[in-house]
């Protein structure tokens, strides 16, 4: 590896990365369980679609966020300061309950 | 509100929103490492928690054939539950790790991870039962 740290943050363990790549695992969970949630389609029928709709959503907005997110993260390394993402977590935690409740009723009524 | 508890001669904190000053309030910003840890550590577990969720959804359709219908609904159901509780657990854990973390207190211990290893290992069983008596 090149000697010298990685740009722009200067951080040798890569946080940023680390974390930029754990949300993008996330949104492929997300987007996998939608395409798993799609396929009982012909079981549930119509009320199923609601979980793929918010666990979508729930990917979209993570994949529309990322680039700010890394730079803000990069930056913020770079200056020894990171705000904690609140909202991020609290979002994506309600996305999770949501899905949960929405797959209870699927199940009972269906 | 004012945010004056930084001793003086220090430079002021960076201005927080509302919300974080309502449920991260004292302390000082952890090392921004910690920061980021802590929300990979909460990511790992939504992504559990989906896996979970998932598994809930598919074993309802998926094992019409080996489970009659009340033991199926309820595996489902506590399969769902599971994941909703471990979605809303990571954020109420991210919080107070953070909170610790401010406070450069001990972090708290992670009440689920036996709870989840223990309903794993009895859904398991069940399956194990079910398919061995078929």
């Amino acid at each position: 590896m090149a000697s010298g740290a990685p740009r722009p943050h200067g951080d040798p363990g890569l946080q940023p990365e680390r974390t930029a790549l754990a949300w993008g695992r996330t949104m492929l969970a997300l987007v996998t369980a939608s395409a798993f949630f799609l396929r009982w389609l012909p079981t549930y029928g119509p009320p199923i679609l609601m979980l793929p709709a918010v666990s979508g959503a729930a990917a979209l907005a993570i994949y529309l966020t990322q680039r700010r997110r890394y730079r803000a993260r990069s930056h913020g390394l770079a200056g020894e300061s990171i705000e904690a993402d609140l909202s991020a977590v609290l979002w994506t935690a309600f996305a999770g309950v949501v899905l949960g409740a929405l797959g209870v009723v699927v199940v009972v009524t269906g | 509100m004012t945010n004056s508890e930084h001793p003086p001669g220090t430079a002021a904190p960076p201005p927080r929103g509302r919300l974080a000053e309502r449920l991260l309030p004292g302390g000082e910003e952890p090392d921004p490492r910690f920061t980021l840890a802590n929300e990979r550590t909460f990511l790992a577990w939504i992504r559990t928690s989906l896996a979970l969720l998932a598994g809930g959804i598919a074993l309802e359709a998926f094992t019409s054939g080996l489970f009659i219908e009340p033991v199926r609904k309820g595996l489902a159901i506590i399969l769902l539950l599971m994941g909703m509780m471990l979605s809303g657990g990571a954020a109420m854990r991210w919080l107070r790790v953070e909170r610790s973390m401010r406070n450069k207190a001990p972090l708290p211990l992670p009440f689920f991870v036996p709870l989840l290893a223990g309903a794993g290992a009895l859904t398991a069983a069940v399956v194990l039962v079910f398919v061995l008596l078929r």
